[in-house]
């Protein structure tokens, strides 16, 4: 029908289709039974988040991977080349795994990413200070904690939220408060859980905090009980539980479950009949986890399932007699987390917060002959010195636009400029941000009455900060 | 030779495609571009010149008619479903026990709801786009007779003696009373706004009624809607209760013990900036208990939870031991089961003073809500079977009535009504507009300002540029498929820009719709959503004397004094029909000090009788207001020479405007959509 020539031309042609379609068809799939974990021979004793102060983290440990199917098999060691390795996440295909390494033992710690199919690693972020516990944001980011000097001799370093591309671009600073962020988790619905502590002016107990991927947002997500500190990050279950572990007085360390619907007031103590201590979960199948834990009088933590319906601890999935293994992470595809929108705009180097009312309480006094001690003034409290103080409005509201990205704190005062109320925790508000606030509550799950506050039918007020409103944005490098 | 020929053959092509191809794909790029708004949408022909396609051919080709229950009733043995399947007008009488559709009744236009009387011997369906009752005589399953309400019929109630039906008609705002042995409507009882819902308490001494829509309040006050309550057995008017900062009552039942009456509702935030979604800053959802013990008193309560909305809450039942509650969430797809001895607790301990605070109160939700269950798309009506043992659900937009085992807790197999298997891209784009999935922590849906399309007559501080600037009235979605460009600004071009990206980092605050998604629902916006028929106004297609001297005026080119009216100050100048918009921006010197400076995009004035308040934030209480108290400076028409009687006879014609088939051909009963 045609001539050769033509009819070869188009085998070649068809060739070249059916070979780009294999191509295309061939995309990696994601590995099954396996299951990559953190080994470690030294002492885990030290891991203690709640010591935000210094880097803790596991010299000497290295990453390999187990098949589930072939238990008994030699474990395949996947960071060799490595002085230490830890913290491993997996991507949302199931292909590639996060982690935190050294590569020398004097190195600082970096953010590397493994195709797990082929062990082909690449360094993502080059800092001159150590970058740990990575997590993978939708949209080819990752969120991880960086070491900063901070200037003031009080507080010797803080690691602060950074996120930045998969390749290490287009870093960006996430919080900007004096607080230390480790361990960051990024939920179904998009934004990102850490477990944060204040630093300044003194030290304050650990908690999960949460905000969107930008930074905007930030708000506590749970408070520690007295006494009590966290120990690992935050894990999310299919059911819409989250899982972490927590050390008590006595220092034993439970699975505790939190409702994310109320996770203020859901707290779940999972382990409390099970004797020893846990050090790290995530999920595994259905309603179960993989945990590291380690039988009271053991030496060291193995892996083990244990269901978190039944609160049955199962048999160890992997222990040896040398090393303990921490951070199991069961390699699956999941579901990717929403990516969330960004409000900020970094043009913009102002942000903007509103209050509702500063008087305002949940629960009226009952006993009418306490004078109730009613606040005039808002106090803004910068780092080193007062950045403003204004009257409020008639209802108690205000309305500030403030420096962005630029740590503050509000107390109330009365026309006697005494104090009524605060210094509030830190806050920050990122570029062209917007937030609101219903007053200094103590009921954290109240929703704003439909009230239109008084402040927002003026101007906001501008907060001056000491340094200058139109300093040129330094830039971020790694 | 030949072979030489078929080469050059082939080049030519390619060469001529690669010259249509480029500077094409190139035009049809920027083509997509400047609609969506966004440079990476898909170059899919189909997603504006298939999906919103006005051909009647194609459309019936692309769409299908599915049933969309609405309610449901349930005969006394349990044996027997009663569905209101409201697209198809249709009363589908359905086996309880082989769950199958035995018998299809055709009723009016749009049906809403279904009750039976005592005996079983009749059903009754309020056909609310054809302002009537169907009478279904259900040993013939046919209809027996049709009785006349008033506007807009819709919750239904028997009188205790079974003699009179009481019909809320939700376009009037009234209750229509029909006499049953004369088949007359004997009175009208004037209530809450835009209501829906009524329940007869147990001993049928009294009646209530649920509104939907708050009662008109300037901007800045809280909104406050209307729970009716009539005696029962005198049927007047009792009380006009006020139910503060909150609206949606959709419906409403009675404990069988008649100490509570609950009441499904939202509890709207417009009055705050909507800076942020976080902490319930735009909406909650909840219940109201109304204490028959205290006064009447009103709870309310949120079904919320700190982290997780169940939107939209539509119906409420209470099992007949009177132990628990089961509220429908339309916009969550779930049923919130709630334990009623909780709510008598919370209710017995919470002082006057903090009825406010706990009202407010995300926590409060974990105190009486025992499970959330999910269903099929969009739960709206709920009836329990006799014994309580199921609770049949009405799955609007999965055509099908879920069935809930009340012991269990779990589902059921479904009842599938037989409708279309296949979910097209219009009615993807409905669930998606019902659906608060798209929206952080499912706080709202589309629909939730947007009730029955059209708009739920709030003013919100959107926080467009500061906190306090350009509050703006909702706007109703009906038909405004053709009336681009969109937003009160007429910044958005297209329904794509409107929905896309920046909707969802200052609206949703979630993801943005995926291009599929963004497909689906500009299709059911565009097309989809179309207005009831102005029975009320214009019931017959036919203008009254006085809506046609109010015609005359509004197309009139001369003052009363005989002088020129510039041209572009006349009525129809701006909103020329049959869209009654030229679609151009104007200056109808309306600005507030608030605003930024802009022009207003010119809003279409098909229906302009349901959208009160009016302008653009909603300073307006009547259509009268815009001329009389703020038109003193002619700029919006010219209309100062008008005389109290002309000024009446404009307004009437303004409230008979339909939609464009309603100008174009004159009045027809109109079809219900099918998407």
């Amino acid at each position: 029908m045609f001539p050769k020539n033509t009819f070869n031309s188009y085998l070649i042609v068809l060739a070249m289709c059916f070979g780009a379609i294999g191509m295309h068809s061939c995309k990696q799939k994601p590995l099954t039974h396996m299951i990559v974990m953190t080994q470690n021979k030294g002492d885990v004793e030290s891991r203690d988040y709640s010591k935000g102060d210094k880097l803790q983290y596991m010299s000497g440990s290295r990453i390999v991977a187990m098949n589930t199917t072939t238990p008994n098999e030699p474990l395949d060691e996947l960071t060799s080349d490595f002085y230490s390795a830890c913290s491993p996440k997996i991507s949302y295909d199931g292909n590639f795994m996060l982690f935190a390494a050294q590569k020398n033992q004097d190195d600082v710690w970096q953010i590397w990413e493994m195709n797990l199919h082929n062990k082909k690693k690449k360094q993502i972020t080059s800092s001159d200070h150590n970058c740990i516990d990575p997590d993978y944001l939708p949209g080819e980011r990752l969120v991880f904690s960086k070491e900063v000097k901070n200037k003031d001799p009080k507080v010797d370093t803080e690691f602060t939220l950074f996120s930045c591309n998969l390749d290490g671009s287009n870093l960006a600073q996430v919080t900007y408060d004096p607080s230390t962020y480790f361990a960051s988790t990024v939920l179904s619905e998009g934004r990102v859980i850490a477990i944060g502590k204040e630093l300044w002016p003194e030290e304050k107990p650990a908690n999960f905090m949460i905000m969107r991927p930008d930074g905007t947002k930030k708000e506590l997500f749970y408070q520690m009980e007295q006494d009590h500190y966290i120990t690992s990050g935050a894990t999310e279950m299919n059911n819409g539980r989250i899982l972490f572990v927590e050390a008590n007085s006595n220092n034993q360390k439970d699975l505790i479950s939190l409702s994310y619907n109320r996770p203020l007031h859901s707290e779940e103590n999972l382990t409390s009949e099970i004797k020893g201590d846990f050090h790290a979960i995530s999920p595994y199948h259905d309603n179960k986890v993989l945990s590291s834990y380690r039988p009271e009088n053991a030496l060291h933590f193995a892996l083990y399932e244990f269901d978190v319906e039944s609160r049955e601890l199962g048999r160890p999935i992997y222990e040896d007699g040398e090393n303990n293994i921490l951070e199991a992470v069961f390699v699956q595809k999941k579901q990717r987390p929403r990516k969330l929108p960004s409000e900020v705009d970094l043009n913009v180097k102002t942000a903007l917060l509103v209050c509702q009312d500063i008087n305002f309480q949940y629960s009226q006094p009952t006993d009418s002959t306490i004078p109730a001690f009613k606040a005039s003034k808002m106090e803004v409290l910068g780092i080193d010195s007062t950045m403003a103080v204004f009257k409020t409005e008639k209802d108690g509201s205000f309305y500030i636009k403030i420096q962005a990205d630029t740590p503050f704190r509000l107390q109330t005062l009365d026309d006697n400029n005494n104090v009524v109320k605060g210094p509030s925790s830190w806050m920050y508000l990122r570029p062209n941000e917007r937030r609101g606030c219903i007053g200094c509550h103590e009921n954290r799950e109240l929703v704003p009455g439909n009230v239109q506050p008084l402040a927002v039918t003026k101007e906001p007020i501008p907060v001056p900060t000491p340094k200058q409103m139109d300093a040129p944005k330094r830039e971020l490098k790694m | 030779m030949k072979s030489k020929k078929v080469k050059i053959f082939f080049f030519v092509i390619a060469f001529l495609g690669l010259i249509i191809f480029i500077p094409g794909r190139m035009f049809v790029r920027h083509h997509v571009n400047q609609k969506t708004a966004v440079t990476d949408h898909p170059l899919k022909c189909t997603s504006c010149h298939l999906y919103t396609s006005k051909n009647k051919i194609v459309s019936n080709l692309i769409n299908e008619d599915y049933y969309s229950p609405f309610n449901i009733a349930v005969s006394n043995d349990g044996k027997r479903l009663f569905v209101v399947a409201q697209d198809t007008g249709e009363l589908l009488i359905v086996d309880a026990e082989s769950k199958t559709v035995v018998q299809k009744v055709k009723v009016g236009v749009h049906p809403h709801s279904v009750i039976l009387d005592k005996t079983n011997a009749f059903a009754y369906v309020s056909n609310q786009w054809s302002d009537n009752i169907s009478v279904v005589n259900l040993a013939t399953s046919k209809v027996l007779d049709t009785l006349i309400t008033g506007n807009g019929p819709s919750g239904l109630a028997l009188s205790a003696d079974g003699a009179k039906l009481l019909v809320v008609d939700t376009y009037g705002s009234d209750l229509s009373v029909i006499d049953l042995d004369t088949k007359e409507e004997m009175k009208r009882l004037r209530t809450g706004s835009d209501p829906t819902g009524t329940a007869l308490s147990p001993d049928g001494k009294k009646l209530y009624v649920t509104s939907r829509r708050s009662k008109i309040v300037p901007y800045g006050e809280p909104l406050v809607s209307d729970l009716t309550q009539i005696d029962a057995t005198t049927l007047r008017v009792d009380e006009h209760k006020d139910v503060e900062e909150a609206y949606m009552m959709e419906n409403i039942t009675f404990t069988p013990s008649g100490d509570l009456a609950l009441m499904t509702l939202i509890r709207p935030k417009n009055l705050i900036p909507s800076i942020q979604v976080e902490g319930g800053w735009m909406m909650t959802h909840g219940i109201g208990v109304i204490d028959q013990n205290n006064e009447g008193r009103i709870i309310q309560l949120l079904t919320d939870q700190p982290n997780a909305y169940y939107s939209d809450s539509f119906d409420i039942v209470v099992s007949p031991d009177g132990k628990r509650a089961y509220v429908s969430n339309a916009g969550a797809d779930k049923i919130t089961v709630m334990s009623v001895d909780s709510i008598r607790a919370i209710i017995k301990e919470t002082p006057k003073e903090q009825l406010k605070n706990i009202a407010n109160n995300l926590g409060v939700s974990s105190r009486f809500v025992i499970d959330r269950i999910s269903t099929g798309a969009n739960p709206k009506g709920l009836a329990l079977s006799p014994d309580g043992k199921k609770l049949y659900i009405a799955e609007q937009l999965e055509d099908k009535i879920g069935v809930l085992n009340t012991e269990t807790l779990k589902m059921e197999t479904a009842i599938d009504l037989g409708g279309p298997t296949r979910i097209t891209v219009a009615r993807q784009g409905r669930r998606l507009f019902n659906n608060a999935g798209h929206t952080f922590q499912n706080q709202y849906a589309c629909y939730t300002c947007h009730p029955d399309n059209h708009e739920d007559g709030l003013v919100y501080n959107m926080a467009g540029k500061d906190m306090g600037r350009n509050v703006t009235n909702t706007q109703s979605l009906r038909e405004i498929g053709d009336t681009p460009p969109f937003k009160w600004n007429g910044k958005n071009q297209t329904i794509y820009k409107q929905d896309g990206m920046r909707f969802s980092t200052v609206l949703t605050r979630t993801e943005q719709f995926s291009y599929d998604d963004l497909d689906a629902i500009t299709a059911y916006i565009k097309r989809g959503i179309k207005y009831p028929p102005n029975l009320m106004y214009n019931p017959h297609g036919k203008l009254t004397e006085s809506q046609l001297r109010g015609k005359e005026i509004y197309n009139r080119t001369k003052d009363n004094s005989g002088n020129v009216i510039p041209e572009n100050n006349r009525c129809y100048t701006c909103h020329p029909a049959p869209l009654y918009s030229n679609l151009q921006p104007a200056d109808v010197s309306t600005l507030a000090v608030s605003d930024d400076s802009i022009l207003f995009d010119t809003p279409h004035l098909g229906n302009i009788y349901a959208s009160p308040p009016y302008l653009h934030d909603g300073r307006a209480a009547t259509l009268e207001e815009i001329w009389t108290i703020y038109g003193e400076d002619n700029k919006h028409g010219y209309v100062n020479d008008l005389t109290k009687m002309q000024l009446n006879d404009l307004i009437d014609y303004l409230k008979s405007l339909g939609g464009p088939e309603q100008e174009d051909e004159g009045y027809q009963e109109q079809q219900t959509a099918s998407f």
